[in-house]
Order: C-alpha cells, then structure tokens, then sequence
C-alpha cells in the first residue's frame, strides 16, 4: 500500500517549519511581490502622465491664448507633445505585457477585451475630427472638439464598461477623466487646453497618489 | 490558538509563496509554470514537487496546453486553495494577536492586478 506523503517534511533548508511571525511576513512578502508583478499600470506611470498631460494640453494653451484668429495649436506645440505621448505609449503598452506574461483566463481575456473596446472608442472620437473639419466647421469649433470631445467619450464609455467588468478603481479614474473633459468643453477654445492640463493633471497625479498609498497600506495580514 | 492550526500544507515557505502568488491572480486565471518560476524564484524540480503535493490536496489545478510545438503548462488557485489560504491567514491572524490587516488575500477588487 502506498505511504501518502508527508506534507510536513521539510524538503531542504529553505521548508523548515516558520513560526508565526515569520510566516505573516513572508505571507505579505510573497503576496505584494505577486501583485507588483502582475500589476501593470504602477504609480510611476499615472504620475508620468501627469507631466505629459501638463506639458501637452499646456502647451496648446500657450500656443492659442494670443491667437486673433483663432487657428488652433500650433505646430511647434503639437512637436512638444508628441514625444511625451509616444514615451507614454510606449510605456504602458510595455507594462501591460510585461504583467501579462504568462498569465491566461477568463480575467485575462475580459481585461483584453476592454482594453480592445477602449482602443476602438478612442480611434472612433478622433476619426471625427477629420469629417467635422471636412464638413466646413469653423476653427474654434473644430479644436474644441478634439480637446474635449474624445475624452469625454472615452471618460462616459470607459467608466461605463470598467462598472461592467467591476474595475471599480478604474471606472473611478477614468469617470474623473471624463467629468473634467466635460467642464473643460465650457472654457471655450482657448481655455479648454489649460482646463484640460490642469484638471486632467490632477486626475492622473491623485491616481498616481492613491496606488501608492494603496500599495503601502494593503496588507494581508500586518496593518 | 497553537501553531498545529496552522494548515501544514500551506505552513511551509516555498508552499506559503506559491499560494499567496497565484491568489493574487484574480480568480479563475492561471499562471504559466515557467512565469510562476520567475515571480518565486525556483529550480523546475523544486517547483513540481511542491505543486504536486498543493495538486493533491486540490489546493491547485494545473492544465498542460500545446501552445505550438512547445507545451505549456499552467497553474491556477482552486476555491479549495483560496478557501484554504483564507483559513491560513484568519488563523496567522488570530495567532498573533488580533492584528488588523485587510485580510484579503485573494482578489475582491477586479482591476487590483488586472491594470
């Protein structure tokens, strides 16, 4: 007759038995070391989107508050920006698939999907922009839309859907995305770039804050 | 409340690590080996037989895949597991003294790991 094992056999050094405080500490160890790898969007990256919100939409701001007429941001504004946005790109679509390695089920593939429907949003909101140009719209209508518009869509659709899916943290972010692209529509052509740096600043760097804390302060089993 | 409350099973550091890592999963969703590997910081060998004895108390589940021509296999927390490290936890808990952590081993909040 087989013997079953014995489970409470140290298997070498590293298996002899803990006492409880040491188990407590090694419990939360294994379990924040877990969650920083399988985490993708960390602190640092919502406070480096604060610094490329401020730096773009600030920018815009600058380029079109002595504007008479108004023509939009300019060239060199949209050339300050763009290097921020990419490295942000570039950023998160790393973080992403370095926490999603090797991780499969139905999670997974529900976090893919939203990704994938936010994706498709954001394209939709801004592909807009080109018939609303085409179609004659005069030039503060046309740059209001873009600053606002596609964040408030993207604000409405990913808070909706993050509910959905119970990503409450996310739905919370994103919905205050949303609430300041829809205050910032008020602040007309020129002040709705310096509405959206500031606001959607203070968004990113209260989430960048909130994680952080967050991540101090969620302990399994110590305080 | 003596330490002998303590499951013995999960009562062992390399076990003890395995379970909170794939509880920090949410749940339902597996771990490649070769990825729990790398989060622990294991040898193969090591690795399979500390998984072979939390597989048979149901504590995991393992699914091999062919992903191409290479095989895959993947490790996930069962209900039994995750009801069995929230014992474990409650009982820490209790051992040392009333301590008032959150007590969430396991994943309440979808988007805790997924973003």
């Amino acid at each position: 007759m087989n013997k079953p094992p014995d489970i409470t056999q140290p298997l070498n050094d590293n298996d002899s038995p803990l006492d409880p405080s040491q188990a407590a500490a090694l419990l939360e160890q294994a379990t924040q070391q877990a969650r920083r790898s399988l985490t993708a969007i960390t602190p640092q990256i919502w406070a480096f989107r604060a610094l490329v919100v401020l730096v773009a939409f600030g920018s815009f701001w600058l380029s079109v508050r002595g504007q008479h007429p108004y023509s939009g941001p300019t060239g060199t504004s949209l050339l300050a920006a763009f290097p921020l946005v990419a490295v942000n790109i570039v950023w998160t679509t790393h973080a992403l698939r370095r926490a999603g390695t090797g991780v499969s089920g139905p999670a997974q593939r529900r976090r893919n999907a939203w990704i994938g429907i936010m994706l498709v949003v954001w394209i939709i909101s801004y592909a807009i922009t080109a018939p609303l140009y085409h179609s004659g719209a005069s030039h503060p209508t046309w740059a209001l839309y873009p600053a606002s518009a596609p964040l408030l869509f993207i604000g409405v659709a990913g808070a909706v859907t993050g509910a959905v899916c119970r990503y409450w943290r996310l739905t919370a972010i994103i919905g205050a995305i949303g609430l300041v692209a829809a205050v910032a529509g008020f602040g007309g052509p020129v002040g709705v770039w310096l509405i959206m740096a500031i606001g959607f600043s203070a968004v990113c760097l209260g989430a960048a804050a909130y994680l952080a804390w967050q991540r101090d302060h969620d302990g399994v089993i110590l305080p | 409340m003596t330490d002998d409350d303590l499951d013995p099973l999960i009562h062992v550091p390399t076990r003890l690590k395995i379970v909170a890592t794939l509880a920090a999963l949410p749940d339902g969703d597996a771990l490649s080996f070769t990825r729990l590997q790398d989060i622990i910081g294991l040898t193969p060998g090591n690795l399979i037989i500390h998984l072979r004895k939390l597989e048979e108390a149901g504590y995991v589940a393992s699914e091999k895949t062919k992903n191409g021509t290479a095989p895959k296999t993947t490790v996930a927390l069962t209900g039994t597991g995750r009801t069995a490290l929230g014992a474990y936890t409650q009982a820490l808990r209790n051992l040392l003294g009333g301590l008032n952590g959150n007590g969430r081993p396991t994943q309440e909040d979808s988007d805790q790991t997924a973003f």
